[in-house]
């Protein structure tokens, strides 16, 4: 009997997730990546991802367009050249850091990376994204059949063997990862490579990075480092307009699992720049609907008043 | 399958900058991926939900053969309802994980509950009538009307729950447009199948209905400003809209002035009924152009970076 005991506790401390993990993410620093694409296939090989087929989109050398419910791992593509600057590389005027630095700023939009390979030409930017894995997290507040769940390290799951093909966290995602597969019905997304994680390995993406641009590891370790490569950064001078994205706390997600250093805007990189929990509006919205139910109510009563039938 | 037409062009193509930075021009948020089921079932629903309650105060007053209609007509919307959502599913089967769970930060889940419940209501008191237990089945009628309201309002909230631009920023007034649409639907029904010496009430109702459908739509429109109400002016959205208006005028208008012909009224309350789903259309299509358009997402959300970052200058200076 003691050790029909001894599973059950087992089993109920896995179900209950006493036994707490650290919470697990990511730090791509964007100013690493190559554009290999390495971390796609790694991805898709692992979780066994159906390809998207054979699309050319014209968009740099991005044709993989956008995450969705079988691409975990996207990389994005920018690039900002100046006006004619591959036809013709011209010797722009001599600029101080500052002033560059203060076009950049005011203009918005590239003006060209200034001591990057060619000053000249303007710069490259890539970016592999991956689902954010939210602190809150609208794709698991609103799903109704809890198939979405939070794990023991943190991070958000699709449990495929509950999700019924609702949708609705498609449209909730305030970063447009999480899709419908028409392959299956089911939804979805990044997982953090969870079946990795519970053999305490690296997930495939950031094993598969050649440069460290993704770095796997404990949110709250990964925090500092992301400090310091951005304090650095800044000191050395070469990416004065570099920012971290997500890793603060105080946001409309409460902060990332997983975090970007970006060196523009996040819109340029297609990311939403300021990002919300839609469930944070939630009582409001209730509230709402509350006025318009009594209100149609009285109106139906009101109609019914008075009336010779 | 990730082919994208639209690029816009980069500062190297026009040596300026673009007004709004975007990837390429393509979506930040991904459009609903629901089927026009959906916005059918929005009407179905919406009109099920009003007919118990506008069935409850016909009742009240004596007015059986009205009740009748309206509680017909809340019948048949929940045996449509649940059919319309099962088709939408990506696994159909598993339609049941909807009740595995009670959740309250999900109003998918709530209202599925809100329709479980309300069908049981209609269900059983129609059943209750059918064995000739009249008390049973009018208490039941009043269990469905309790819960009718909420279910011709949740799936505002539903939608309103969500990163679509024009829906979330829309939070405050879409319920109202919800529950006009209802309230004129269950009106449109009452106006077209129950005997004319009994309609008067369902006719208010579905003349107000159309009246509070503009001008909740009108509301929404102003509240959502210039940039997020063009989805609703423009595209598929816009026509939905415009011809939805176009309808509820003309029921109202031909409601009003053939109150005494049977074939106008009938003629006003398909025009009234016709608006009401038109709406729900417009609401699905506009919140996918909004979605589409990256910059429905960008320019608010940089406005509102904005307006922290001047607050955060004007507290520390």
């Amino acid at each position: 009997m003691s050790g029909l005991y001894d599973e059950t506790a087992a089993e109920r401390e896995m179900a209950t997730h006493t036994q707490q993990e650290s919470r697990k993410g990511f730090f791509t620093d964007t100013t690493l990546c190559i554009g290999c694409k390495a971390c796609e296939v790694a991805c898709k090989e692992w979780n066994q991802l159906p390809a998207d087929g054979y699309a050319f989109t014209g968009n740099s050398y991005d044709n993989t367009g956008e995450l969705n419910g079988s691409t975990w791992r996207h990389v994005a593509f920018v690039e900002q050249l100046r006006s004619g600057a591959l036809a013709a590389p011209a010797a722009p005027p001599p600029q101080s850091p500052a002033q560059s630095q203060s076009q950049s700023q005011s203009q918005g939009a590239p003006t060209g990376g200034h001591q990057v390979v060619h000053p000249d030409a303007g710069r490259w930017l890539m970016e592999s994204d991956v689902c954010k894995h939210c602190t809150h997290a609208a794709c698991l507040d609103v799903c109704p059949t809890g198939a979405l769940v939070r794990t023991e390290f943190g991070t958000v799951v699709v449990q495929q063997d509950v999700c019924n093909g609702c949708g609705y966290c498609v449209p909730a995602c305030p970063f447009g990862v999480i899709d419908k597969r028409d392959y299956d019905g089911h939804a979805g997304k990044c997982t953090l490579c969870y079946d990795r994680l519970q053999d305490g390995e690296t997930p495939a993406c950031a094993k598969a990075c050649p440069t460290e641009s993704i770095q796997y590891g404990d949110v709250e370790e990964l925090r500092t480092r992301a400090d310091a490569r951005l304090a650095k950064l800044q000191r050395e001078g070469q990416y004065t307009d570099a920012s971290l994205y997500l890793r603060d706390t105080g946001d409309g997600i409460g902060g990332a699992g997983a975090f970007f250093l970006l060196l523009d805007k996040p819109e340029v990189y297609g990311l939403p720049p300021d990002p919300f929990d839609t469930t944070r509006d939630l009582g409001r919205l209730w509230r709402h609907a509350g006025y318009a139910a009594l209100a149609l109510v009285g109106v139906t009563a009101l109609a019914a008043l008075g009336t010779r039938r | 399958m990730n082919v994208s037409n639209e690029t816009l062009p980069t500062a190297a193509d026009t040596g300026a900058v673009p007004k709004s930075a975007s990837y390429y021009g393509r979506p930040i948020v991904k459009p609903h991926v629901w089927k026009p089921y959906i916005a059918w079932y929005f009407w179905i629903g919406g009109a099920a939900g009003a007919a118990s309650v506008e069935c409850v105060c016909a009742r009240m007053r004596g007015a059986d053969a009205l009740a009748t209609v309206e509680k017909r007509a809340a019948l048949a919307g929940v045996l449509v309802a649940p059919v319309l959502l099962i088709a939408d599913l990506g696994v159909p089967s598993r339609f049941i994980n909807m009740l595995r769970v009670f959740k309250l930060t999900s109003p998918m889940n709530l209202g599925s509950w809100i329709l479980t419940a309300f069908g049981g209501a209609i269900g059983a008191s129609t059943f209750a009538e059918l064995l000739g237990w009249k008390r049973t089945s009018r208490a039941l009628e009043v269990v469905a009307a309790g819960l009718g309201p909420a279910l011709t309002v949740y799936t505002a909230v539903l939608v309103a729950d969500t990163a679509t631009p024009v829906w979330h920023e829309a939070g405050d007034t879409l319920p109202f447009v919800f529950a006009a649409s209802g309230v004129a639907s269950a009106g449109a029904v009452g106006v077209a199948f129950a005997p004319s010496q009994q309609n008067g009430s369902a006719r208010r109702l579905m003349i107000g209905g159309a009246i509070g459908l503009l001008a909740a739509g009108a509301a929404m429109e102003k509240r959502l400003g210039p940039l997020l109400g063009e989805p609703y002016r423009t595209g598929t959205g816009g026509s939905f809209r415009a011809t939805s208006g176009a309808l509820s005028a003309a029921g109202i208008v031909v409601g009003l002035l053939g109150h005494k012909n049977r074939t106008a009224s009938r003629l006003a309350a398909t025009c009234v009924a016709a608006a009401c789903v038109l709406e729900r259309f417009a609401v699905s299509a506009a919140g996918k152009q909004s979605a589409q358009d990256p910059k429905y997402t960008i320019e608010p959300q940089r406005a509102r970076l904005n307006a922290r970052r001047d607050l955060d200058l004007e507290s520390s200076g």
